[in-house]
């Protein structure tokens, strides 16, 4: 039984690890699906969109991928900014449908864009963190990038919490989230404020897709794979609150390092599958919702 | 009388297909409060969301201050000092109540003042101070109404528009809540009340319009109508 | 009115009649056309069952694409049945699998129904991709079907074609069809009325996967070789929304516009199959913004013309 325990101490510690990673994956999705009540099928692609911006510094300026963060969130909230001012909030209010698709379509047009510019081999951001590994105790290695990925993600669900409930735009997201209708007889432009949730949700896919290039190999197709993963956290941690996406990125990151150990590493990402499946059948508002 | 503040020209609205409101006119002067009244579906609400920008109207002119502001969004008659109470209350529930009031001088103008507004809102309700932590949904529904028209009050206003601010209260509450519309006005604001409670009304306010499906049936001074002329337009017969 | 409807049907039987007429008259390349554009025709006619008329946007319809192909290739190959009856079988292995997962997909709406969908059909990829008994994800041959001639596929993807746009066209003037157009009218008063908005769904959810399975069983024999990450992967369902997006959802002609598009712009970039991709997913992007109905919708709104009304006169 001891063995047995001490075996799934990396495990453990690894899957934890990871869902602070496939976190700050759900953040952005999360956001937007909170504020705008509409879902990013693009939010996969922006991640690795950002991979690729990472990319396109390191090779201008031979600098660690994290510190490209200070060009790529930037650029990202820009980008996100312009597509929900000129896409999206065009087609909000028209229904459920209208938006999915718009996302939809734009996701098809990242992943072939990124095809065409970035051809479709493998990539990482090379970093001499990607390839340490650090011993807590005698027994228990685990990858650096991991610990970077879980440190980075936990800093950055800090300063959004700090932004929500300390700035005037942060309170005037959650009002609008709240209520539109009333939060436009406050004074707010809710559609300005829709852009600007949807630059900060992309800025947190740029640290996301920074994080992801660092630690696993990318290619201009992996966008809607971290899409499903970050629909996953969003519906296992539920809607509206950002530590619950946190604990709901923990458990995804848990259950697949534990499927991949159990079943092999062939399962790993079936594992998260068949969770979100099934928190989508038997408890569709996730896990952590109130009510 | 004093100069119009508010001028509201034969406007015409539709909701969809829907012919909500025929050729009202309406002027509301400066320092004044004036109140329409009508049962429901008579059409006050959708005079007060036109003028707050919430509907447009499909015809007419409305002018706020010799200004034409019909076809404007919500948020700029804000800016331009026209502030709503809406009907419900619509409060930030998951805001606290510092932050609901927050939410009122969203526009720059108004953030300016933030502290001097919210003493002076403060001391017109002492209870939004000692629960000014307090996530909004846990107040009583006369303190949320507070913290509507306090809320509305943040930004300043040269005009409030208050919608059926009695509704669902104690009487208690609404006698309560009638007294800091008095002393909203001895503030100089002007204030357009929509109400349901005729008496109620008649004795909060310096001018009174009568509607009654989509139309203004009858316009005067509460002291120079009668009784039966108000019951007639209030009903249509 | 009685002598346009007779000129119209007179003009369906002759275009009909060419079509079946292609391989006798014209060159190898323009069967091969007509051909993918029967394939896709079919395939967006039931995305557009789902979506444009029972309002379920499925992402998750190469799930049977996959199940078709491989049921055609597992059959064939593995148990020697014939060809055609291997296709059939992929459908009713669909429909099999749609029932399946109805259950727990119908708990599912909107958005959530969407990537229910999707994320069962990347499941079966994975699943797939880790089975022995298929392959793994090196795949299958399905090599049967060498004994067929180019004739006999591309008769079977046209008959494919025109059967999905009949099949439609008839369903829409059932009862069933009649419960759809009362649900995307009014929901909740239609359940008032006593439409039955359940089965109704369900009902098009399993027609469509089956259907497509089977449409998928024929592809296959053009294609030949099956592997889990094509088979599985969400390029299908991309076409089939791209294409009814662009035509006009909900509207039976919407389909056939825009696979003849799709095709053209296809073969027009044949080089460049993502920048073929780019610019239908801007087109598409385009119509939700500006013209919602697609082009079909937005025509028939503009000069009252259908082609193929579904309600009846």
């Amino acid at each position: 039984m001891l063995s047995f325990l001490n075996e799934l101490k990396a495990p453990i510690t690894n899957g934890l690890l990871l869902g602070g990673l496939y976190g700050i994956i759900g953040i952005g999705l999360s956001m937007i699906f909170g504020i705008v009540r509409m879902v990013n099928l693009a939010h996969g692609d922006l991640v690795i969109l950002a991979s690729y911006l990472s990319l396109v510094t390191m090779t201008f300026f031979p600098i660690s991928p994290l510190l490209t963060l200070i060009v790529v969130i930037p650029v990202m909230a820009l980008i996100g900014f312009i597509v929900q001012y000129c896409l999206l909030n065009r087609v909000l209010g028209k229904g459920m449908n209208p938006p999915l698709l718009v996302a939809f379509g734009l996701s098809i047009i990242l992943q072939n864009l990124l095809l065409l510019v970035f051809t479709p081999d493998a990539r990482t951001l090379m970093t001499s963190i990607s390839v340490k590994t650090i011993s807590l105790g005698s027994f228990l290695n685990i990858p650096l990038v991991y610990l970077v990925d879980f440190i980075v993600s936990l800093i950055t669900i800090a300063l959004l919490s700090r932004f929500f409930n300390r700035t005037y735009m942060g309170k005037a997201i959650r009002a609008a989230s709240d209520d539109e209708g009333a939060a436009q007889l406050m004074g707010i432009n809710t559609r300005t404020i829709y852009s600007f949730a949807m630059g900060i949700a992309t800025g947190t896919a740029a640290i996301a897709g920074v994080l992801v290039g660092m630690t696993f190999t990318f290619y201009p197709h992996t966008g809607p794979e971290y899409l499903i993963i970050a629909f996953g956290v969003v519906i296992v941690g539920g809607l509206g609150s950002l530590l619950g996406t946190f604990l709901g990125g923990l458990i995804l990151g848990l259950a697949q390092i534990l499927g991949a150990h159990f079943l092999g590493a062939g399962f790993q990402l079936l594992c998260g599958y068949l969770i979100l499946l099934i928190v989508l059948t038997f408890k569709p508002t996730g896990l952590f919702a109130k009510g | 009388m004093a100069k119009p503040l508010l001028r509201v020209q034969h406007i015409e609205v539709f909701y969809h297909d829907f012919h909500a409101l025929w050729d009202v006119s309406l002027e509301v002067e400066k320092g004044l409060v004036v109140s329409i009244i009508g049962a429901n579906g008579a059409g006050k609400s959708t005079l007060l969301n036109t003028i707050a920008g919430v509907l447009r109207p499909s015809s007419g002119i409305i002018e706020f201050d010799h200004k034409r502001i019909d076809g404007w969004m919500p948020y700029q008659m804000v800016a331009e000092g026209i502030s709503m109470v809406p009907e419900g209350r619509r409060i930030f529930p998951r805001l606290t109540v510092l932050e609901n009031l927050e939410m009122g001088c969203y526009v720059p103008k108004a953030r300016q003042k933030r502290d001097q507004v919210l003493k002076k809102i403060y001391e017109l309700f002492p209870i939004l101070e000692k629960r000014k932590n307090q996530f909004s949904i846990t107040l009583s529904g006369g303190e949320q109404q507070m913290l509507a028209i306090g809320r509305a009050l943040m930004s300043q206003p040269r005009l409030i528009l208050l919608d059926e601010i009695s509704l669902g209260l104690a009487p208690l509450v609404i006698k309560n809540i009638y007294q800091t519309v008095k002393q909203i006005h001895s503030e100089g604001i002007s204030a357009l009340l929509v109400e349901q409670d005729i008496q109620r009304s008649l004795k909060a306010c310096h001018k009174v319009y009568v509607m009654q499906s989509g139309k203004i049936r009858l316009e005067g001074r509460p002291g120079e109508l009668s009784q039966e002329d108000i019951r007639k337009a209030y009903f249509g017969v | 009115m009685e002598l346009l409807r007779s000129r119209r049907f007179i003009g369906i039987i002759l275009i009909l009649l060419g079509l079946i007429a292609l391989p006798y008259w014209a060159s190898r390349y323009w069967i091969l056309l007509v051909l993918l554009f029967s394939l896709n025709l079919a395939l967006s006619q039931m995305w557009n069952l789902l979506a444009g008329y029972s309002g379920l946007i499925s992402l998750g319809q190469q799930a049977f694409i996959g199940l078709g192909g491989y049921a055609l290739a597992v059959f064939s190959v593995y148990y020697g049945f014939p060809i055609w009856l291997s296709i059939i079988l992929g459908g009713t292995v669909s429909v099999l699998f749609a029932l399946l997962i109805s259950a727990p997909i119908f708990r599912m709406r909107g958005v959530y129904f969407a990537i229910g969908t999707w994320t069962v059909a990347e499941t079966l990829r994975i699943l797939f991709s880790n089975w022995k008994y298929v392959g793994y994800g090196m795949g299958l041959f399905v090599k049967p079907t060498y004994a067929l001639s180019f004739n006999t596929i591309y008769f079977t993807a046209l008959g494919a074609g025109v059967a999905s746009v009949a099949l439609v066209y008839f369903l829409l003037r059932s009862k069933l069809g009649l419960g759809l157009m009362a649900i995307r009218d009014e929901e909740t008063a239609s359940e008032t009325l006593g439409v039955d908005i359940f089965r109704c769904k369900l009902c098009c959810f399993l027609i469509s996967a089956g259907v497509t399975g089977a449409v998928s069983g024929v592809m296959y024999l053009h294609h030949i070789f099956i592997q889990p990450y094509s088979a599985f992967g969400i390029d299908w369902t991309v076409q089939m929304v791209f294409i009814t997006i662009i035509g006009g959802i909900g509207t039976i002609e919407g389909p056939i516009i825009g696979s003849f598009l799709y095709v053209f712009l296809h073969q027009w970039l044949s080089e460049y199959p993502n920048v073929s991709l780019l610019i239908l997913g801007s087109i598409a992007i385009g119509a939700i913004l500006i013209a919602p109905k697609g082009i079909m919708g937005t025509v028939q709104e503009k000069l009252g013309f259908e082609f193929l009304s579904p309600r009846r006169k």
